[in-house]
């Protein structure tokens, strides 16, 4: 990883000048694919929609849409275990994480002292509770139970790489809260802008383009409110964001009261590919093959869970 | 407009809590907006090119630009930022109907900063459609941001005129009306697009879309309880022009505690639109082809 300074230089360049260098462009969004063991037979009608991704050095390039979908699901677990716990003090339901799902290590109700943000909170909770749901839903029996999930090493693991600190806790204070989420929400939009092109199926296309819109509309809600908090709260989700341009491939517009949007210089958002995503959330920046750790483990369930590089 | 308070709080409260119980309990929404999406999508693939979408949303930039634009400096996006509203083909662009110096008094830096944001990015994403479209770029289209303010509002029941640049609260209450539809119009074209670098970029935009709307929608959470009542009038409104009554929902708390600061389904996605109840929309029930509201004289180009 970068020295914080350097990264952070680039970034204060804002994203109207920067962009190059670590920027990613869309172009190679379709590259990078990995790990695609295609070894599942799915049983659902999403398993003839598949796409050629054009290399990425996993043992299969041809992967399906139910791939990508499982891939999101993977994600939304983890976005629902968080926001479920911090809002209501407990996690998905049985019913909604699969015959053999993995444990959850961390995660607890946060006493909100300010109404506004447990109204924030709940609402996202709800939101991604349902995006678990849907997807699940759209998979059929081919859905992915949820994976196993760690918060309690992860965070501190992330606080230590960014600069934060040795420790912390997103569920012990409002501030750390929204910063806990902060570490999420842009990459689920990346995530999902990466995999959008990704998919065969004009249906899916659609269906994924509004959990996408909603994960925009999060990521705006959060980063408005830490813009506006200021101070030590600003710092650290600028030093998260270091974080993960240094494993996701830049795709940061470093946040400031003047740099609501995380996008490029043309003003259209990032994407990433699934390699950089599994870097970010295995909490990996270097580069080379990885199949879990972070946030995720025993890694991700599904064909797309080890990076290629 | 300056009478907010004095809504018909029955009715309001009444309508609110059928909008509430739309989104976290009943429906097939989703369904039904994809259904209405395939459609478009097969009506799109006998005649529609990338071209005629990006245009489509080429049109729609050119409305928001000019709206953040004037908001923020007082001037056109020609005068503020140097950009052409001339098509690709040389011909002429239109005129933007505004009060004189509508350059908004901001009360505070923070609202200002986002407004010269999101002007900056309306801004590019003209400049990038322009450049994208080159010689098939169509024209700025006649643009009135007076007169068809004044028409919602009547239209919402928010008063007989309605000012967006009188004040800060106004202007994010005016932003409010063009956010959530980038969004929907984005994302019900996207899947017609049949570039998929073209398909990356407008999912690109999309996005930036829904961060501006929810910017702006928890600003208005935070403004109170007028400026909210104001946001759920107003997306009542737009499902009422679109033909839906049933996709659009303001800033609230429900009935569980959660805030409404997502404009998304039962299933917590966003939702989309056709071209047809994007056009309803910004024409303010103007029939097709011939426009209204925002775009006096109808759009530029093939979707119009």
């Amino acid at each position: 990883m970068k020295k914080l300074d350097e990264l952070l230089e680039r970034r204060s360049v804002s994203r109207r000048k920067f962009l190059a260098g670590i920027g990613v462009s869309a172009g190679v969004a379709a590259a990078g694919i990995a790990g695609c063991s295609s070894g599942n037979s799915m049983t659902n009608n999403m398993t003839n929609n598949t796409t050629n991704s054009g290399g990425g050095g996993g043992t299969s390039s041809s992967i399906t849409d139910a791939d990508i979908f499982n891939f999101a699901l993977n994600l939304e677990y983890l976005e629902a275990e968080f926001y479920l716990r911090a809002a209501y003090g407990m996690g998905l339901s049985s019913s909604d994480i699969g015959a053999n799902p993995g444990n959850v290590t961390g995660g607890s109700q946060v006493n909100f002292q300010s109404s506004a943000v447990k109204a924030y909170a709940l609402e996202i909770a709800n939101d991604e509770q349902a995006h678990v749901q849907f997807l699940r839903k759209q998979l059929g029996s081919a859905a992915v139970d949820r994976p196993a999930i760690d918060f309690t090493n992860a965070f501190n693991a992330a606080a230590s790489a960014a600069g934060i600190g040795s420790t912390f806790d997103p569920f012990s204070s409002d501030d750390n809260f929204l910063l806990g989420a902060f570490v999420f929400e842009d990459v689920g939009v990346t995530a999902y802008h990466g995999a959008a092109t990704l998919l065969s199926s004009s249906a899916n296309l659609a269906a994924a383009a509004g959990i996408l819109g909603t994960e925009a509309y999060h990521a705006g809600e959060i980063r408005t409110l830490i813009a506006q908090i200021g101070g030590s709260v600003l710092t650290a989700a600028t030093q998260i964001q270091a974080l993960r341009a240094s494993a996701g491939g830049g795709a940061e517009t470093t946040l400031s009261s003047t740099t609501i949007v995380n996008a490029d210089s043309s003003s259209i958002s990032y994407d990433r590919t699934t390699d950089q995503v599994l870097h970010i959330v295995y909490l990996s920046p270097s580069a080379g093959v990885v199949s879990k750790g972070g946030f995720f483990p025993n890694g991700l369930n599904g064909t797309i869970s080890a990076t290629a590089s | 407009m300056e009478n907010i308070d004095q809504i018909d709080q029955k009715e309001l409260m009444q309508a609110l809590e059928e909008k509430r119980a739309s989104r976290r309990k009943a429906m097939l929404l989703g369904g039904a907006a994809l259904a209405g999406m395939a459609l478009t999508r097969s009506a799109f693939a006998q005649t529609i090119t990338d071209a005629d979408i990006l245009n489509f949303a080429l049109n729609l930039e050119f409305l928001e630009a000019q709206y953040y634009t004037l908001a923020t400096t007082g001037t056109t996006i020609d005068v503020a930022a140097g950009i052409s509203t001339k098509g690709g083909d040389g011909s002429a662009g239109g005129s933007v109907t505004v009060k004189a110096n509508p350059k908004v008094n901001f009360t505070d830096t923070f609202t200002q900063d986002f407004a010269m944001e999101v002007a900056m990015d309306e801004q590019n994403h003209v400049k990038f459609l322009q450049t994208n479209l080159s010689t098939s770029a169509v024209a700025m289209p006649n643009i009135d941001l007076m007169n068809s303010f004044n028409a919602l509002a009547q239209a919402a029941g928010l008063g007989s005129s309605f000012d967006p640049f009188a004040s800060q609260t106004n202007f994010l209450l005016g932003a409010f009306i063009f956010e959530d539809v980038g969004v929907t119009a984005y994302q019900g074209a996207a899947p017609a697009i049949s570039s998929k670098t073209y398909l990356d970029k407008a999912v690109g935009i999309h996005n930036v879309e829904a961060y501006h709307a929810a910017s702006i929608r928890t600003r208005i959470f935070q403004a109170g309880t007028s400026a909210m009542q104001a946001s759920q009038m107003i997306a009542m409104t737009r499902a009422k022009l679109d033909g839906s009554n049933n996709d659009d929902m303001g800033v609230s708390v429900d009935s569980s505690g959660a805030a409404t600061i997502v404009d998304a389904d039962a299933t917590a996605r966003t939702y989309a639109r056709t071209t047809s109840q994007v056009l309803s929309i910004v024409y303010g029930g103007g029939a097709a082809g011939k426009g209204g509201a925002f775009f006096p004289n109808a759009l530029n180009g093939t979707i119009k």
